[in-house]
Parts: structure tokens; sequence; C-alpha cells
């Protein structure tokens, strides 16, 4: 049958650059596994030739999607599942990666690209064995887009899917309609992109994230090409650049993903041990660890092993995390993570697969790997570099257990393989001080280790020397550290304060070696530089959240056990205060489909005039289809942001009945039984039946009155006694009105087998002031974070650029 | 024995240690009814939403109500003493955290799963507790 208005031209095309790339991906493997050992061998011409065809592929198969989105080829599932008509064409990007299947494309994308960097730039020496595990992992990448059915098992997910041929609407009658998409209304505009993403920190944060996953694959390919061709030490040098870049980028990615969480979503907060972020951050620390490793093997020798295992072990956690994210593994316990595609069990034979071939490898080429044989001084550099890569993989260690409960319930719990565990673990209940108390202890070490490691030497450290150089910055460091602590009240805690100090030093200590030994070595800045930006983060990270300020902290007493309140109610105009400011709400704007409400911030001088700081904006997002969504707005200061954000707002009117009551609410109650209901603690008492007669002498009504006692907001208590009256086959209500706080009561059901009474509540529909619920936090000193991280970024990227350099050098 | 050794023992006991405490801290997911056999101990209920009871709101006092089902098919009256969480009507699943208080559950935090229109799955409803920090 031929349909009316479809464009099946795209998704054939797409389709075939789907199979293009798989087969061209397999014959890549096939050529550089053969050619592993040569340098410009037929073998080899062949791996760059079917490598540079795969990655056109790629390219081209990402292109026809983008086509598909870009016109609006509602008859796709991908373009009506993730854009609508509406929507900008700056957000066709974030379309694109939505899906499943587009970010297995992206981050295949940006293997495809080191790839082709490889091909072209790498180690004359290198290219074929490292390309050729490229090339395997880019075969599984493929393999998860192909979407086809041998055998009716699944393999991988097309994004070219026709809406019609989706299992679920196989059959269903609409797509025997020659003109469906003509016909059906549901066809004519997609379904659009969640909310959340239409923001332009997801135009630039998953991008950046997935190079940073993609990054990884080239430290592991050079581990494992040089155990598979036994050259076990020379990869250490090309590997440097990479390793380093994997740092950066992974590290960027990161904290890009915080700055958009901050900036754009309401958690109030950069950071949360989500278990998606965790499975980020872990991989990152690995990589850091493995990077220095390989410095430390190529200025001194030895931990090489360790150097190999982390290398290996960051693309493997890398592999995990996408298992976790994407197997619908961590529904329970995450925000952002995907819904299964069925694909779960692909991506475990792609986890277990490059699992069983590193630990093979490993195992096959252990005894041949060279030992080292002296020990290290214990004032030596690479002793204490190699205790900072096991802090770091300690660090890593500990994330990864606890964000894996949720494997750990699959594995051993009740319904589990091994069903050790009598009930299911949930993650721990406060989980950001379960992180901390381990993660805190680590960050003291590692920052301690950041501050002194520059000033140990290779080799042997004079010990009186080495405290000589140090001792100006840890002094400075003190200094500020104790000054900052009492501005700041941090002597309550002297772990923090510790971190406080080591992330001072670290800082101090970075920029002292820097001035003492680099300045004349622009090109060695980098590890000083990074190293400055990575204590930065942890200042910044630990002063602005651990010395945040909720200024919207609710003062009203709840009752007893109730969480304290972080929100406040705020009416139109009125003046509230909140920490240092008076606040007003000034007022609501509509644009698009934002609501916008004008927070106005005001203080007082000594002379008692009132003057306008700033006005906030935060809004909400409208969006009928997908919910709606809250974004903050925040005021940036040098040394502080106030960070404002709706946590409520009536959006639409409520019901008032004419006799001006509102609010109706009911509860299934028993004798005896308390529900909360308008407002107040309500308990049914008892229960009062009268019989009246009639006048033949039949029972003509019973009367059953509730006897309700209400414990009210106000600390008062009151007393109703609204009635349920049956007359023959007809009931009547007598509702309770009680005039004083305004409640009305009903008595609206009888359920005699359960025994259970209905109480049906309203409350008096006041002329209620417009209102907003807010929550305000002051973050002090959050721009050191945002600097660290820029730094970070900045001095990585130097010491990248160095290390090309310096091949290059070694090479010509 | 080389010192590389001796450190690496550290850390390997340091990673059992992190284990252990993890067991530790870790609590378990429980239904209505055995929360109740403890209350005011802290507990997480996964749940859905009884749609035959009323979810009440009250806006000047931030108090919200609702009725939740838990796997057993216990209903139970949940008070959470924050703002509702955007679009919760629409939540397939929800998992609490609070304690059992009287006859009813006092959430301190909740999360709820939203049905597969939104792509991430879930919402975050409550900010404040699991996004701070």
């Amino acid at each position: 049958m031929e349909y009316i208005g479809e464009h099946l031209l795209p998704g054939e095309l797409g389709r075939s650059f789907t199979i293009l790339a798989f087969v061209f991906a397999g014959l890549a493997v096939f050529a550089f596994s053969l050619g592993r050992n040569t340098v410009e061998s037929h073998w080899n011409k062949l791996g760059k030739f079917s490598f540079l065809i795969h990655s056109i592929s790629v390219f081209s198969l990402i292109a026809c999607i983008f086509y598909i989105l870009i016109q609006h080829y509602f008859e796709y599932d991908y373009a009506w599942k993730h854009s609508n008509l509406d929507l900008p064409m700056r957000y066709i990007l974030s379309a694109f990666w939505e899906g499943q299947e587009g970010s297995f494309l992206l981050w295949t994308f940006w293997h495809a690209i080191l790839g082709i960097v490889l091909v072209f730039f790498g180690p004359k020496t290198w290219k074929a064995p490292v390309l050729a595990v490229v090339s395997l992992v880019q075969l599984f990448l493929v393999s998860m887009v192909l979407g086809i059915y041998p055998f009716d098992i699944k393999i991988g997910s097309s994004p070219f899917v026709l809406i019609r041929d989706l299992p679920e609407n196989i059959g269903l009658p609409w797509t025997q309609m020659k003109n469906y998409l003509g016909r059906i209304p549901a066809f004519m505009d997609g379904k659009g992109l969640n909310p959340l993403l239409q923001n332009y920190w997801m135009t630039i944060h998953p991008p950046i994230t997935f190079l940073g996953f993609a990054s990884t694959l080239i430290p592991f390919a050079f581990a494992i090409a040089a155990l598979w061709t036994k050259r076990y030490t020379e990869w250490l040098k090309p590997v440097l650049p990479w390793a380093y870049f994997s740092v950066m980028i992974l590290g960027t990615g990161i904290l890009m993903g915080g700055a958009w969480a901050y900036e754009a979503l309401s958690f109030g907060g950069f950071w949360a041990w989500d278990p998606v972020e965790n499975s980020s951050l872990v991989p990152w620390l690995t990589m850091v660890g493995a990077a220095h490793l390989v410095i430390l093997h190529r200025n001194k020798g030895g931990t090489l092993k360790s150097a190999m295992v982390l290398c290996i072990l960051s693309f493997l956690m890398i592999l995990y995390s996408t298992f976790l994210t994407r197997s619908g593994i961590l529904g329970d316990t995450s925000v952002h993570a995907f819904v299964d595609l069925g694909l779960s069990g692909q991506l475990l034979i792609y986890l277990f697969f490059f699992i069983a071939l590193a630990l093979f490898l490993f195992a096959l080429r252990y005894k041949h790997l060279p030992k080292t044989i002296k020990e290290d001084d214990f004032w030596s550099r690479e002793f204490w570099m190699f205790v900072a890569s096991l802090v770091l993989l300690a660090s890593a260690f500990q994330i990864s257990f606890t964000t894996s409960i949720p494997v750990w319930n699959a594995l051993f719990g009740p319904e589990g393989f091994i069903p050790l565990m009598s009930s299911e673990m949930a993650p721990p209940l406060d989980a950001v001080s379960h992180y901390n108390s381990f993660q805190i202890p680590f960050a003291l070490i590692i920052a301690l280790l950041l501050a002194t490691g520059q000033f140990l030497r290779y080799g042997k450290t004079e010990p009186k020397r080495f405290l000589k150089s140090l001792g100006l910055s840890a002094a400075i460091s003190l200094t500020f550290a104790l000054l900052l602590g009492w501005y700041l009240d941090f002597f309550s805690d002297p772990l923090l304060f510790l971190l406080l100090f080591a992330s001072l030093f670290a800082v101090i200590a970075n920029a002292d070696f820097w001035r003492r030994k680099m300045r004349t070595k622009f090109g060695w800045a980098g590890a000083s530089i990074a190293h400055m930006g990575f204590g930065l983060v942890l200042l910044g990270a630990l002063i602005s959240t651990g010395k945040q300020n909720i200024i919207s902290e609710n003062q009203t007493f709840i009752a007893k056990d109730f969480p304290q309140n972080e929100n406040l109610l705020m009416e139109l105009d009125d003046t509230l205060r909140l920490g240092n400011y008076l606040v007003s709400w000034r007022g609501e704007r509509i644009e698009g489909n934002y609501r916008y409400y004008d927070v106005e911030y005001m203080s007082s001088n000594e002379q008692g005039e009132i003057k306008t700081d700033f006005t906030l904006s935060p809004s909400i997002l409208i969006n009928e289809s997908m919910g709606n969504s809250p974004e903050p707005d925040t005021k940036h200061y040098l040394e502080k942001d106030i960070y404002t954000h709706i946590t409520y707002a009536p959006l639409e009117e409520e019901y008032v009945s004419p006799d001006g009551f509102s609010n109706e609410a009911q509860a299934e109650m028993q004798v005896g039984d308390t529900a909360i209901l308008a407002q107040s603690f309500v308990i049914l008492d008892s229960l009062d039946h009268t019989l009246v007669d009639g006048e033949d002498g039949q029972i003509e009504e019973v009367i059953v009155e509730a006897l309700l006692t209400i414990v009210h907001i106000d600390g008062r208590n009151y007393k109703a006694r609204p009635k349920y009256i049956m007359r023959g086959q007809d009931v009547y209500y007598e509702d309770f009105v009680v005039e004083e706080p305004g409640l009305k009561f009903q008595f609206a059901e009888i359920k005699p087998e359960e025994n259970i009474m209905v109480i049906k509540s309203w409350r008096k529909a006041e002329d209620e002031k417009p209102f907003i619920v807010l929550k305000a936090v002051v973050f002090p000193m959050i721009n050191l974070l945002w600097l660290g991280s820029v730094l970070m970024a900045f001095g990585s990227g130097m010491a990248v650029y160095n290390r090309i350099k310096i091949q290059k050098k070694t090479v010509s | 024995m080389k010192r590389n050794h001796i450190i690496a023992i550290i850390g390997i006991a340091l990673a059992v240690g992190a284990i252990l405490s993890t067991l530790g801290d870790a609590s378990t997911y429980v239904t209505f009814g055995q929360a109740d056999n403890d209350p005011g101990e802290v507990y997480t209920v996964i749940g859905t939403l009884d749609t035959t009871r009323p979810m009440e709101f009250d806006a000047r006092n931030q108090r919200f109500t609702f009725y939740a089902l838990d796997k057993h098919g216990d209903t139970r009256q949940v008070v959470y003493n924050q703002p509702k969480p955007q679009d919760f009507e629409r939540a397939e699943e929800v998992t609490m955290k609070g304690k059992s208080q009287d006859d009813y559950f006092v959430a301190e935090e909740i999360l709820m799963k939203c049905p597969s229109k939104y792509n991430d799955g879930k919402a975050i409803a409550n900010a404040e507790e699991v996004y701070y920090d």
C-alpha cells in the first residue's frame, strides 16, 4: 500500500548508512587486527579506509536524523517523540540527543572524530592496534541503533522507525489508512521536547559530557593495544595528552552539568550525589589517577600495572555508567535516568565483553609485565603520587558502591540471582551526609597532597628543604583559613575547617610553586594552574554549600516532628524580611509559555531609606503535555549569589461553591481515628444514633451524628456534629459549619461492612490576595567554584598542549 | 614488604570499610505496615497514588496531604510539609522517605516517577532535600 504524505527517503538512507557504519566498523576491526604489528601495510591502509567510510556513514546517518527533525517529518517516531512545530531551531540539537538512540549516536560521533584524529595524527606505530580497539567499540555502539530483529531478538533500536511500524501500533486500524498523516490530528504535530531541556545549557552540556565519555576510550585503547602487541611501556608517552584531554573534557562536562543544575533546575545547588552525576564523576576520578600514574611512570618508572589498570578501569566505568543510566535499573533512585528501551541485555553483553577482554589480556600478559625493583623513598614525589592515586580510586570505589545499590538488589536481593538479602536495600536515607562522610576526608587528603606534592622531588627530597619551601604558603593559608573560618563560622566543625585550610593551602602552595619554578617555563604551568583550579573548586564547593543560607525559612510552627519548611508564602506587594533583604512580590507576567514572577529585593540604609537592590524573575514554564517546570533566577554578586525559585504558585482558580466554601477534602475514618482535613487534625470521637418514629410507629428516620473534635492550627479546639440522615431509601445531610475558623463538615457516607465513615470538609474561601510560595538561598563565594572550574580546564588544556609539543619535538 | 604494598593494603581496608558502612547506612524499602511497627524511625516506602481519595494542598500552610497505596495494597494518608510537587497527579509511582506517626505517614522527601512522556522518567519532587548540597 502507498501511504500519502510520507517521506520515506531520509529514513531509508539513514538505515542504509547505519548498516554501512556497522559493516565498515567490523571491517576496520578485522583489517587493523591483522595489521596491528605493522606501520604501513595493506591491512593498515584497508583499516584506515574502512574507518573513514565508517565515520562518514555515522555522520551521514546523523545528518538524516537532523533532516527529519528539521523538516518535521512526524511520521518518524523519533521526530514525533522529541520535537514539535514550535521547537526553536536552536533546540534541534537537544531534540537529537534527547532520545537514547540520539545520545548513543552522539557518543559514536565523538568516537569517530577522535578516531579520525588518530588516523591522521596518531603515532604511526600505534595506529593499527589502537584503532582496532576503537573500531570494536564502534561496532558495538552502532549495533545499539541497528534496530533489526534476527530470530526475534531485538538488536538495537533504530531512530528511523515509522510510527506505524512500531510494534505496539502494528495491526491498528489507522495503519491501514492511506492518508493517516492527513487525517489523524495527532500526527500533525510532535509531542515536543521536554521543557527541562529547552535551555541553553542543555545545548552545550551533553555534547561536552559525551565528548568526555568518548575521550576515555583512547587511553583504554592504548592500554589494550599495549598488552596485545606486547609493547608494555612505549604506549605511555603517546597516551599522556589523551589522558589529560580526557581529564579536562570530562571534568568540564561534569562541572557544566553542575552549572546547569544550579542555573536552570530547581534543585537548589549544583551537586546532589545523584546516581547519574556520580556515574560521570567516578570515571573522572579514575582517569585523574590514571593520568598521574602515567606521568609518574614517564618520569620515574614503576607503577606500570596500576597505570594500565586505571586507564582500562576508566573506560569500563563509563560503560558501567551507561548501563546504570540506560537500563532503567536506577529507576527508583535517580532523577534523570533514561527509560528502558529493552536494550539492557545488549548493554550488559557489551559491558561484560569489554571486562572479559581486558581481564583476559591482562591475565595473559601479567607475567611479562615489567616489574618495579626499587622501593620508593618516603620523601619522594612518586610515593605520594601513588598514594594520591589510591585515594582517588578509593573515593571512586565508595561512590560507585553506594550508587550501585539497585544493582546489588538485582544480584543479591530477595528476587535476585543469588538471594542473599531478605529485603531490598534502599539508598541511604540521607544520601548527602552519607557521601560526605567519606568524600570529605578523601578530599582533605587529596587537597593536602595537591598542596605539597609539587614540592617533593622525584627520587629523594631533603625533608628540611621541603618543609622550608612550604612554610610560607602554609602560614599564609593558615592565616586565611582562620580569617575565613572566623568570618564564615567554620570552627564548630573541625573536619570542615581542616578542609577549608587544606583547599586554601592547595591553591596558595601551587601559586607559590608556579611563581618559584615555572614562571620562566610557561608551557609547564598547566599542572600548577589545574591544581590551583581544583583547590578552588573544593574551596568554592565547601563554602557555598557548607555555609549556604536559606533565607526563606518558614518560621511558622506546624506540629512537632514536622520537618522545618524552607519555603515562604508571599502575598502580592507584601514586604517580608528575608535575611538582610526586604522582599516583595510585585506581580506576574506571561511571556510565551513562561510565567514570570517579579520578586524585588530591597534593603534599607542607616537613614531608614529603602532602596531596590535588584529584581529577580523566577519563572514557571507551562507545558500541558509534559508538565510545568519551575526555573530559578539568581542574582550574582562577586562574593555571593542570591538564588530564588518558585516552589508553588496557584495556576488555576480554585472552585468556590455559592455558600462561599471551597477546598473540598474528604477522609475515611473509624471511630477514634484522626485525619488531617482543612488544615486541622480532625478526630472522630464517636457516633450518635437517633431513631425518629413516624406516625405509624415505623422507624421513619435514622439520624447518625458524627462527633468531631477539630484541633485547629490556631491552637484552639472546636466541635462539629454533621448529620447523616436516612429516610426510607433516601439520604440527607445536615452539614455543620464552624463559624470561627470558617470550616464546614459533612458526614457524607457510611460504609457499614468496613465500619468506615466518610467525612468531607470545606474551608471558607476568603477574599484571598494572590500569593506565591518561594525558596531563596544565599550561596556565599560560589564564584570560587566556577573560577576553579575554568582554571582546571585551562590548566589541563595547557598540559595537553605541552605534551603534544614535547612529543613533536622528540619525534622530529 | 614494600611500602607500596602496605599502602595498597590500607586502600583495601578502606574499601572494605566503605562497603560495611554503606551497608550500615543503607535503609530498606518497606511497606506502611512495617513503618508503623517503628513509629518515628525514618523509612523509604514505594507506593502508588490512591486516586480514589482526595489530595489536598493547603498553600497557605504549605501542607500537602494525599493517600498512597504501598506494595501490599495498604492505603495510608501521607502528609508532606512542602509545596505540592508539580504534576503530582501524574505520578505513576511515588517513593516516600519519612516516618510513621499516629495513623498517617509524614514524608520528608518525595520522589515521583511520571509516565514515559517524560523522557527523563522522573521529576524531582522534593528539591530541597534531594538536591541540597
